[in-house]
């Protein structure tokens, strides 16, 4: 290439006083023994308040919660938060009222739009269509549905919801969830109307009762972290962990992924209940589709090349019992999987043939130098606490050991 | 009307813009008979009459423990703010090297950062889909960190990239994650204008970098992952001024050219660009010949210009800065550092 020069760039040391090629910039050349002793000073103070920080940070483990939306990864995030914090206090529990109330009517109104879409498009139509007076509750329960703002959920409001959800059109519509976007706590939701719609309902101090809470979903903008040490609140016998969830981000998740660099693991969510459902954002998308497509993206980061890597197959619970109704072949990934039996026994011969998909897609996606990076798969369903906590200590104690023989003690 | 009408509808209207977009840019490609550089030599200008000498590092600036992302100067040039992945907003001074202020970010994902005009204030943004605002003359708490002093929130992505506008200590624009641009004032927190979003002619795509005209401080331009820059009068929030178009990549960073009447574009296709602002003309492209196939070419992550306009620096993926002769479209120098820029 003609005119290039190729100019390699020394190193000037601090001590050094501006050369006369630097310009019209530093008109101002103060040798630097003249330069005042406090900016001195300052810079020393700063220079030790950087290190003793980063010292302390060294112990930090950081670990990043990623996954498809839906993927139960958010409600991992709370569960953490309760297992190893104090739990959500009294004003951020009475904040989620108007959460669960907005669920309420979200809910509702997909599983009315769901009916009427169906009897104009399904075949065997008849069966979705809701009786006629139910039908105006329906309309005004779909408009609230759509609005931004919606409204305290009345006993009057409740009453009539629950009059829809027994409409057995609307039944037929939930069980045909599937090609919907109903949310997996619609019935939860449905069955506790009276409860929520109490004048002084506080999704409740009640830890059981906290359930609630768990099931809302919400949409948080930003990124969340939450400090923990498993093993009580002592640093000396446990680790430090972070954990972020980079929930709400609708956006291009390679414009800012690199920022993670460098994390002590990945926890990635994958819901292997959803392999017949289809995106919110895109209705042709299969959702364990997306999941593939985004675990082998997140595999392929050179930015985690370091860090472990745990799996969590989630909400097994959903999927247990599914897998009885609907074959896993609908899902172009699971294509050749051949039904062996019934009962508990075909549960586990699908659920191993799911993890076994995800291990070869994670084998054939690991570049040959991050062969010794830890790979863990778990079973999780996050609604349950005793199974997150159980979890929990296990990739606790991967990371321990992890620790432990990158320092050369193992 | 139907769904599936409106859906048909829909495609039509699609496939109607996609035609008149390339007709469009065929009518474009017949009017530009030539690039700077084509031009340029055409006249007999040479290579720039600078020594290898004339370029040298003059400040190695260490404190970090992280990634830098983003950098700026003060409009004396005597101060620098630097933003890296360690969390950790650092103030330096440009003449001593010395750190005059350390500020340990509340959220630690940091993208951009930003020097208010009067050099008391600095801004900064990132995966928060906040920008906060810290004066560097209030107290520092008991752990020597600066207290923000505002909050800008509103943006429903992480905001990629600010700036505070030249002549008025009061005024800031982001850039979002979330397809808009927002003007503020950041004295009372409230956003004056939204660029984009729910307004026609926004970016279809996250926000990656925003410029400021130098000359004119009511424009500013802004470049998206949608492959196209777009130029915003900040009187007029309705739509964009003008789309510029050419690009193959995410549009990583936007920089206006010293006179204000052309701006420079970087991204993921490996190239640099320059537009003329008014015409929306592409006058140039700045591009590393490959001889291996495209999975190679290293992304473009910035680029300033030097006060002449006569070079374009320009960081790169792989760690590489070259510094481009902006007029005849040569590689004039070439530097880097360890890693990616």
């Amino acid at each position: 290439m003609p005119g290039n020069q190729l100019v390699p760039l020394p190193q000037f040391p601090c001590s050094q006083s501006p050369t006369e090629s630097m310009g019209s910039f530093c008109s101002r050349q103060q040798p630097l023994n003249e330069v005042d002793s406090d900016e001195n000073i300052q810079a020393a103070e700063i220079d030790r308040r950087i290190a003793q920080e980063t010292k302390t940070e060294q112990h930090i483990h950081k670990l990043l919660l990623l996954g498809a939306g839906e993927s139960g990864k958010s409600t991992i995030f709370k569960q953490i938060r309760l297992l190893f914090q104090t739990g959500f206090d009294e004003a951020e529990l009475r904040s989620y009222t108007s959460v669960i109330h907005a669920n309420v009517y979200q809910t509702i109104k997909i599983l009315y739009d769901g009916a009427k879409e169906l009897a104009e498009n399904e075949p065997n139509s008849l069966k979705y269509v809701v009786r006629t007076d139910n039908k105006e509750i329906g309309e005004k329960l779909s408009e609230i549905g759509s609005r931004m703002d919606s409204p305290c959920l009345t006993k009057e409001i409740a009453k009539e919801i629950a009059t829809l959800w027994n409409d057995t059109a609307i039944q037929e519509t939930y069980s045909h969830g599937n090609i919907l976007q109903v949310p997996d706590c619609a019935q939860y939701f449905m069955e506790n109307l009276e409860r929520f719609s109490e004048v002084n309902y506080i999704p409740t101090k009640l830890l059981i009762l906290q359930e609630d809470v768990l099931h809302a979903r919400v949409r948080t903008t930003g990124v969340v972290e939450i400090q923990f040490s498993p093993v009580g609140e002592s640093r000396k016998s446990g680790e430090v962990y972070r954990l972020y969830d980079v929930g709400g981000q609708r956006n291009e998740r390679r414009k800012w992924i690199h920022l993670f660099e460098g994390v002590t693991s990945v926890i990635f969510c994958a819901a292997i209940s959803e392999y017949d459902q289809m995106l919110f954002e895109d209705d042709t998308k299969n959702r364990m589709m997306e999941t593939k497509e985004l675990f082998e993206w997140v595999l392929k980061q050179s930015c985690f090349e370091k860090s472990s890597f745990m799996l969590f197959l989630n909400k097994f619970d959903i999927f247990e019992k599914k897998v009885h109704r609907v074959p896993l072949n609908v899902c172009e990934w699971f294509k050749d999987y051949q039904p062996m039996g019934s009962g508990k026994q075909e549960v586990e011969h699908a659920y191993e043939f799911v993890k076994k998909k995800f291990e070869e897609l994670y084998f054939q996606n690991s570049k040959p130098d991050c062969v010794d990076r830890a790979f863990k798969i778990y079973r999780t369903t996050a609604l349950d606490q005793k199974l997150i906590k159980k979890t929990f200590k296990l990739v606790d104690e991967t990371l321990r050991r992890r620790n432990l023989i990158e320092a050369g003690l193992l | 009307m139907s769904f599936s009408e409106l859906k048909d509808r829909h495609v039509a209207a699609t496939a109607m813009v996609n035609t008149l977009r390339d007709r469009l840019n065929q009518k474009r490609q017949q009017l530009l008979d030539t690039d700077v550089a084509g031009y340029a030599k055409s006249q007999g200008r040479t290579a720039v009459n600078f020594s290898s000498t004339d370029l040298v590092c003059c400040r190695t600036l260490q404190g970090h423990t992280g990634k830098v992302y983003s950098l700026d100067w003060t409009p004396e040039k005597n101060r620098i703010v630097s933003a890296s992945q360690d969390g950790r907003l650092i103030i330096w001074n440009a003449l001593t090297s010395q750190k005059t202020h350390a500020i340990k970010l509340p959220c630690a994902w940091v993208m951009t950062c930003s020097f208010a005009p009067n050099g008391y204030s600095v801004a900064c943004g990132g995966l928060d889909s906040e920008c906060s605002i810290f004066n560097l003359n209030s107290q520092v708490d008991r752990d020597g960190n600066l207290p923000v002093s505002r909050v800008l929130t509103g943006h429903k992505g992480y905001v990629s990239s600010c700036e505070f506008v030249r002549d008025q200590d009061t005024r800031l624009i982001t850039g979002s994650g979330d397809q808009t641009c927002v003007l503020w004032d950041v004295t009372t927190g409230q956003r004056i204008s939204v660029f984009g979003g729910e307004f026609p002619s926004g970016h279809t795509s996250d926000v990656l970098s925003i410029s400021i005209n130098s000359s004119n401080s009511n424009m500013f331009v802004s470049g998206s992952c949608d492959a196209t820059a777009r130029l915003w009068d900040t009187r007029i929030a309705s739509r964009a001024i003008r789309t510029y178009h050419g690009h193959h990549g995410d549009v990583n960073t936007v920089k206006f050219f010293p006179d204000g009447q052309r701006f420079g574009t970087g991204s993921d296709d490996g190239t640099c660009r320059l537009f003329d602002m008014r015409t929306g003309h592409q006058l140039q492209v700045y591009s590393q010949q490959q001889a291996n196939n495209d999975q190679d070419v290293p992304i473009v992550t910035s680029i300033a210009f030097s006060i002449s306009g006569r070079l374009l620096f320009a960081g790169y993926s792989n760690g590489d800065c070259y510094v481009w002769d902006t007029l005849l479209a040569e590689i004039w120098a070439f530097g880097g550092h360890r890693k990616v820029i």
